[in-house]
C-alpha cells in the first residue's frame, strides 16, 4: 500500500496497521491518551487527531487507504489538539506542580509542546477524593481516558471500577459511589501504572519512614523485593533491563537505613516453606492443585471470587513478610536489640503489599511497605546520586540471597524456583545443569509443564494478570502445582514499579532478572548457607511448630461485591 | 396517507417469492434509501448483511426517535405498526436472521403493549418462526445512534464506538446487524408490494409555534411556505430548526430538500421542522437545545464530553448579558471544534445549531453580549 | 447465570426499577448475581439513563420536556409554575417526597405542546389548570 505522509509521496507500508502505528515506526510523534498497549483503541481522548485526505480523524482507530495523504502537523491539527486539551485541562486541576506522573503526563506534555496556554474554562465539579491505605484514586485529576477501567475489567479480570453517570458528569467510580477500599478490589495497582495523569496513585509512606530513618532510637531495617533491582535505574534514567542491585544496597545506606536486607532471602524461605509443603501433599495425595501466595493481590482475588480454593492455597506467608517477622525475631535476639526499636520496611514493585501489611491475622512484622518509585522519591530526596555510587552488598544475616529467590519477580520464578528444591528434596539427586525449567519463563498469559518426581509426572501451570488467573482456575484441576500472579508479567510488572512497564520494558526487566539468577553462585533456594543458619539455630525444621506460628497464615472468605 | 396503506403479509409473501437477492434488486430499482437521518440506500445495507459471513444475524428497528420535533416514528406505531413488524420479518428473511430487536425509546414505553399484541398477532398469522424483542429504553437520546443502540442491548452503557467496522458486518454480539429506522422498515412492505409507491413522500414533523402541528405526509422538496401555512401560525415565522441537530435558519419561501437545506449550513435529517415565531428569542432557542446537548452527551469522548457543557456555560453567560467578544470567538471556535472532532454523530452536529443561529441571527446574541 | 446473548441488562434494570420505584444497591446486587455481570457495570448502566435512578424518587415523578418545541410553547414556564406550586427546585424531590421534578429532553409529544411524563405517562397540552388538577389527583392538596 502507498501513502503520502507529510506532503512525502510513495511511501510504501503495511495494510492492517493504524496511521498511529505507523507513525509512530517512523519516529513520528503524535500525542495519545487512552491509548493502551494491546487492547483495541477507544478513540476516547481525541487528542491524537490527524488529516486524512482533507478529514479531521484519530489515528490510533483510523486505518489509511491505498493512495491516502495524511498529515500530522498542520495548523488545523494543532488547532484541534490544543482545543481538546484545554476542554482537559480544568478536569485535571492542581497538575504538573504535584502531578504523581510528573514528567510522563502526556496531557501536560502536549500542552507544554504546542507552546500555547490558555485555559478559557473553570472546573465545574469538585470531587470528594477515594483515599484508602494502598491506591487512592482524585476524581479531580481524571480527564476520563477509560485506562483504569480497562486495566481493571480487561487485563484484571477484576471490574472495581467503571465508569458511573453520563456526559459532562461521567466519572470513574466503584459501584455506588463507594469508595475503593470498601468494593472488591484487590489492590493490584494496574489502575495505577495505567492512567496517564497521576489521578490513580500509591498511598505514600514517605513521611513516615522518615520520620523513623531521623529517629535516633529506631534500628530500621530496609529490604528489597528481586523486582526492585530490575526496574529501580529507570527512575534514574538507566536504561530498562538495567541490574542495580549494588547500587540499590548503596543508595538506601546513605538513606540512613541501618541494615539493608534481600528479600530474596524471604524467598528462599518461602520455597523451602513451600517445596516442603508442596511434597507433603503429595504424600497425602492433595488436595491438588496447590497453588502459591507471594501475591497478596492473587490472595485477595481468590477471596472475592474463588474462596472455594482456600483449601489448595500454600498457607506460607509472602517472602517480605518472612524475612520482616524473621528480622524481628531471629535477626533482633541473635543481634541483641529490643524488638521494639527495630523498625522494617519493605521496598516492594507492588501496591498490594501495603494493603498485605495491615491483615492482621497475618501479624505481619512489616511497618511499612515502600513502591519502588517511593524508593526512588527516597533516594532522590536526599540528593544521592543514583547512577555514579559504587556496588555495595546487602548486610548480613539476612542479606544472602540465590538465584531461586531473584527470580520469584518474574511470572513462572515461584514456580521454577520451587521445582529446583522440590525436585532435589524429593529424589535426593541433583539437578545438575538442568535447573532452568523453560516452561516457566516468558510472558505467555497461561504457561504450563510437567516434570517427573521419582517416577509421577508433575503437572504444574503459571498464570499472570487477572484475566488469565480466571481462565486457568477453568482448568485447574489437571495440574499438581498453581503460581498465580496478579500483575501481567509478575511482580516486575507490579502496580509500584517505574512508568511506563510497556511489553518492551517488561520483557527487559524479566532478562535482567534471569541474568541475575544466571550470574549468582548459588542457585538454589535450599543451599543458601543464611537460611540453613535460620532452620538450625532458630526454627527447626520446615513445616515445624516454630515455622507454622511465623511464617504461615489463613485466608478468609470476601464478599464478592 | 401512503405510509398508512395496509399490506396485510402480502408483501412478505411476495419477498419470500422473490427471495433475498431478488428483494435487495427490487429494493435498489424502487430506490428506498434510510428514513433515520442519513438517507443510505436499504439495498445496500441489507445486501452488506446479507453477504456478510457468520452464524447468526440481527435484525435491529430503532425506534428511540429522540430528535426534538421528530414523532413520526410514533405516528406509525400507533397507526400501522403491522406493516412496521412486516418490514421487520422481510428484513429478517432476507438476511437469514432469527431475532429481531425493536429498540422503543423509554418515552415510548405506552406503546409497547400494543405493539406487542400486533407482533403476536402477525407472528402466528406469518407463521414466521423469527423472534422479535422489544428493548426498550431508558432515556439516553444518544442511543438513536446505531452503535449505541447495540451497545445497549448488550448491557453497556449506551456510548456509541467507531466505525468501522459497521453493522452490518458487525453489529450486535459482534455479529451482522441490520439497524433501520422505524420508518424505513415501514416503507418495505409498501415499497415492495404497490407499484404506485413514491418513492419521494417523506413524514414531515411539524412543530413549534404553530397551531396545527403534526404529521405531514409530503414530497421531498416541498415548499417550507407551503408546510408552514398547514401548520397555520399565529404569529410570523422568523426562523425553523430542523429538529436540534440540522440547524437553523431565517423562514424563507425555499425546497425542502437536502440540497437545499445544505447550501444554509443545515441538514434536513429527518424532516422535522421547529417553527420559531417572532416572539420567540433565537437566544432562548439556542438555549434549550444547548442545555439538550449538554444533558445528552454520552461522555464518551473528550470534545463532546466537555465541550457542550462549555456551550451552554457561554449561552447562558450571554444571556446574563456577562459575554464579551471574546466568548464570542470562543463560542464559534469551540463549536467547530466540537464538530470536527467528535467521535460520533451527536458531537458532530450538536453544535450546528450554534453556528447557524450565530451566522443568522447574531444581532440577537451579539445585542445581548 | 445467563447466557450472553439473554443477559438483556436493560429490561432487568427497568423492571426493578418499576417494582421498588428505583435501583437500590441491594436490586443491583441482585441483578449482578443473576447476570453475571460485574457491579460496577450494572451501577455504571443504571447511572447512564436519564429514567434510571439510583436514588430514591418522590411517589410521583414529573418530567417536564424543554425542548426546543414544548419550550416556544411556554414549556419552562409551566416548570416555573411547578416549582412554586410544589415549592421544589428543579432536579429535587418535595420535602413530603410525594413529588420529585425535573426537566427532560424531547419526549416525542411535540404535536401536543407543552408536555411532560407523569410517572413515566405522558401528558399534553398542558396548561396550568391542567397541572394543578393533575397536582391535586396525584395527592398533593391544592396552594391557598
Amino acid at each position: 500500500m502507498k501513502i503520502t505522509l507529510d506532503g512525502i509521496g510513495d511511501i510504501t507500508c503495511d495494510e492492517g496497521k493504524t496511521i498511529l502505528e505507523l507513525c509512530r515506526e517512523r519516529g513520528i510523534d503524535i500525542p495519545t491518551l487512552c491509548v493502551f498497549e494491546g487492547l483495541k483503541p477507544e478513540a476516547r481522548c481525541r487528542l491524537c487527531i490527524v488529516e486524512l485526505d482533507g478529514k479531521l480523524v484519530t489515528a490510533c482507530s483510523t486505518y489509511p487507504r491505498d493512495g491516502c495523504s495524511i498529515v500530522t502537523n498542520s495548523e488545523r491539527v494543532r488547532k484541534a489538539r490544543l482545543m481538546n486539551a484545554e476542554l482537559l485541562m480544568p478536569k485535571h486541576v492542581n497538575a504538573c506542580s504535584i502531578d504523581a506522573k510528573g514528567e510522563s503526563d502526556p496531557l501536560c506534555k502536549l500542552i507544554y509542546d504546542l507552546g500555547l496556554t490558555r485555559i478559557r474554562f473553570e472546573p465545574i465539579k469538585k470531587y470528594a477524593q477515594d483515599l484508602s491505605e494502598s491506591v487512592l484514586r482524585d476524581d479531580n485529576k481524571c480527564i476520563n481516558c477509560g485506562k483504569c477501567i480497562r486495566a481493571c475489567s480487561e487485563i484484571m479480570a477484576v471490574h472495581a471500577i467503571d465508569f458511573a453517570q453520563r456526559g459532562h458528569d461521567e466519572h470513574v467510580s466503584p459501584y455506588c459511589g463507594h469508595r475503593l477500599h470498601d468494593v472488591a478490589c484487590i489492590k493490584c495497582g494496574q489502575c495505577i501504572a495505567a492512567c496517564p495523569v497521576g489521578a490513580i496513585y500509591e498511598r505514600e509512606h514517605l513521611f513516615e519512614v522518615l520520620k523513623v530513618l531521623n529517629d535516633k532510637n529506631k534500628h530500621v531495617i530496609v529490604q528489597t523485593a528481586p523486582s526492585v533491582r530490575a526496574a529501580l535505574g529507570e527512575e534514574f534514567g538507566m536504561p530498562a533491563g538495567s541490574l542495580v542491585t549494588g547500587k540499590m544496597v548503596a543508595a538506601l545506606r546513605k538513606c540512613g537505613f541501618d541494615r539493608v536486607f534481600d528479600t530474596d532471602l524471604g524467598a528462599d524461605m518461602t520455597i523451602i516453606e513451600e517445596a516442603s509443603e508442596f511434597l507433603h501433599r503429595l504424600e497425602k495425595g492433595g488436595p491438588f492443585p496447590m497453588i502459591t501466595t507471594c501475591c497478596p493481590a492473587w490472595i485477595k482475588f481468590m477471596e472475592h471470587f474463588e474462596h472455594g480454593l482456600i483449601p489448595n492455597m500454600s498457607s506460607c506467608k509472602s517472602p517480605h513478610e518472612m524475612l520482616g517477622i524473621l528480622a524481628k525475631t531471629y535477626y533482633a535476639e541473635t543481634s541483641g536489640l529490643k524488638k521494639k526499636n527495630v523498625v522494617v520496611v519493605s521496598v516492594m514493585p507492588c501496591t498490594a503489599k501495603k494493603f498485605e501489611s495491615t491483615r492482621p491475622e497475618l501479624k505481619s512484622e512489616v511497618d511499612y511497605v515502600l513502591t519502588t518509585r517511593e524508593a526512588a522519591k527516597l533516594i532522590r530526596h536526599f540528593g544521592i546520586d543514583f547512577t555514579s555510587l559504587p556496588d555495595e552488598e546487602f548486610d548480613s544475616p539476612l542479606g544472602i540471597s540465590t538465584g531461586a529467590g531473584v527470580i520469584f519477580g518474574a511470572t513462572g520464578g515461584v514456580m521454577e524456583a520451587a521445582l529446583r528444591t522440590a525436585y532435589e528434596f524429593a529424589t535426593g539427586e541433583s539437578l545438575g545443569r538442568k535447573l532452568e525449567f523453560e516452561k516457566t519463563r516468558g510472558l505467555d498469559g497461561i504457561k504450563e509443564g510437567s516434570v517427573a518426581i521419582n517416577g509421577k509426572e508433575i503437572r504444574f501451570a503459571v498464570a499472570h494478570g487477572g484475566a488469565n488467573i480466571r481462565k486457568l482456575i477453568e482448568s485447574k484441576d489437571e495440574y499438581h502445582f498453581i503460581e498465580m500472579m496478579a500483575c501481567p508479567g509478575g511482580c516486575i510488572g507490579g502496580g509500584g514499579q517505574p512508568w511506563p512497564t510497556t511489553k518492551e520494558v517488561l520483557g527487559k526487566r524479566m532478562d535482567a532478572i534471569y541474568r541475575a539468577d544466571r550470574c549468582l553462585p548459588l542457585r538454589k533456594s535450599h543451599e543458601n548457607p543464611a537460611v540453613k543458619a535460620i532452620y538450625s539455630e532458630f526454627l527447626g525444621k520446615p513445616l515445624g511448630k516454630k515455622s507454622e506460628e511465623l511464617l504461615h497464615t489463613r485466608y478468609f472468605k470476601r464478599d464478592m461485591f | 396517507m401512503q405510509i398508512l396503506r395496509k399490506t396485510d403479509l402480502e408483501a412478505f409473501r411476495k419477498a419470500r417469492e422473490l427471495g433475498p437477492a431478488g428483494v435487495i434488486s427490487l429494493l435498489k430499482e424502487k430506490g428506498l434509501s434510510g428514513r433515520g437521518g442519513a438517507a443510505f440506500p436499504v439495498w445496500k445495507k441489507w445486501e452488506y448483511t446479507l453477504n456478510a459471513q457468520a452464524d447468526e444475524k440481527f435484525v435491529l428497528c430503532n425506534a428511540d426517535e429522540g430528535e426534538p420535533g421528530t414523532f413520526k416514528d410514533k405516528f406509525i406505531i400507533k397507526n400501522n405498526p403491522e406493516t412496521l413488524i412486516e418490514g421487520i420479518l422481510i428484513a429478517a428473511q432476507v438476511i437469514g436472521a432469527t431475532r429481531a430487536f425493536i429498540y422503543l425509546r423509554g418515552e415510548y414505553e405506552h406503546l409497547r403493549r400494543g405493539l406487542e399484541r400486533v407482533i403476536d398477532s402477525i407472528l402466528k398469522e406469518s407463521k414466521s418462526e423469527v423472534e422479535i424483542n422489544i428493548v426498550v429504553g431508558a432515556g439516553a437520546y444518544v442511543c438513536g445512534e446505531e452503535t449505541a443502540i447495540i451497545k445497549s442491548i448488550e448491557g453497556f452503557r449506551g456510548q456509541p464506538y467507531f466505525k468501522p467496522p459497521y453493522p452490518p458486518v458487525e453489529g450486535l454480539w459482534g455479529k451482522p446487524t441490520i439497524v433501520n429506522n422505524v420508518e424505513t422498515l415501514a416503507n418495505v412492505p409498501q415499497a415492495i408490494l404497490f407499484d404506485d409507491w413514491i418513492e419521494d413522500l417523506r413524514l414531515f414533523s411539524l412543530s413549534g409555534n404553530v397551531t396545527k402541528p403534526g404529521i405531514y405526509e409530503l414530497t421531498e422538496g416541498t415548499n417550507l411556505s407551503e408546510l408552514i401555512a398547514l401548520g397555520k401560525p399565529k404569529n410570523r415565522i422568523k426562523a425553523v430548526y430542523f429538529g436540534c441537530f440540522g440547524g437553523c435558519m431565517p423562514y424563507a419561501a425555499m425546497e425542502l430538500s437536502p440540497e437545499k437545506v445544505c447550501v444554509k449550513n443545515c441538514a434536513i435529517g429527518s424532516y422535522s421542522i421547529i417553527a420559531v415565531d417572532e416572539k420567540q428569542s433565537i437566544l432562548d432557542v439556542a438555549l434549550s437545545v444547548a442545555e439538550f446537548y449538554a444533558h445528552e452527551s454520552c461522555g464518551k469522548c473528550t470534545p463532546c464530553r466537555e465541550g457542550t457543557i462549555r456551550i451552554w456555560e457561554l449561552l447562558e453567560k450571554i444571556k446574563k448579558k456577562k459575554a464579551t467578544n471574546d466568548d464570542i470567538d470562543t463560542l464559534k471556535d469551540l463549536a467547530e471544534q466540537i464538530r470536527e472532532t467528535s467521535l460520533c454523530g451527536l458531537g458532530q452536529t450538536a453544535t450546528t445549531h450554534v453556528l447557524t443561529a450565530l451566522a443568522h441571527f447574531r444581532n440577537e446574541f451579539v445585542k445581548e453580549a | 447465570m445467563m447466557d450472553e446473548h439473554d443477559v438483556l441488562l436493560l429490561p432487568l434494570l427497568r423492571k426493578a426499577q418499576k417494582k421498588h420505584g428505583y435501583l437500590s444497591e441491594e436490586s443491583l446486587k441482585k441483578i449482578s448475581r443473576k447476570t453475571g455481570v460485574p457491579i460496577s457495570r450494572v451501577y455504571g448502566v443504571a447511572t447512564f439513563y436519564s429514567m434510571l435512578h439510583t436514588e430514591k424518587q418522590g411517589e410521583n415523578v414529573i418530567e417536564v420536556c424543554s425542548s426546543p418545541s414544548c419550550c416556544v410553547n411556554g414549556s419552562l414556564d409551566l416548570v416555573r409554575f411547578l416549582e412554586k406550586e410544589l415549592k421544589v427546585k428543579t432536579g429535587k424531590t418535595t420535602k413530603d417526597r410525594k413529588f420529585s421534578l425535573c426537566k427532560t429532553s424531547c419526549i416525542g409529544c411535540c404535536d401536543h405542546p407543552p408536555a411532560m411524563l407523569l410517572n413515566g405517562r405522558p401528558f399534553t397540552d398542558l396548561t396550568k389548570e391542567k397541572l394543578r388538577a393533575l397536582l391535586k389527583k396525584c395527592g398533593k392538596k391544592k396552594r391557598r
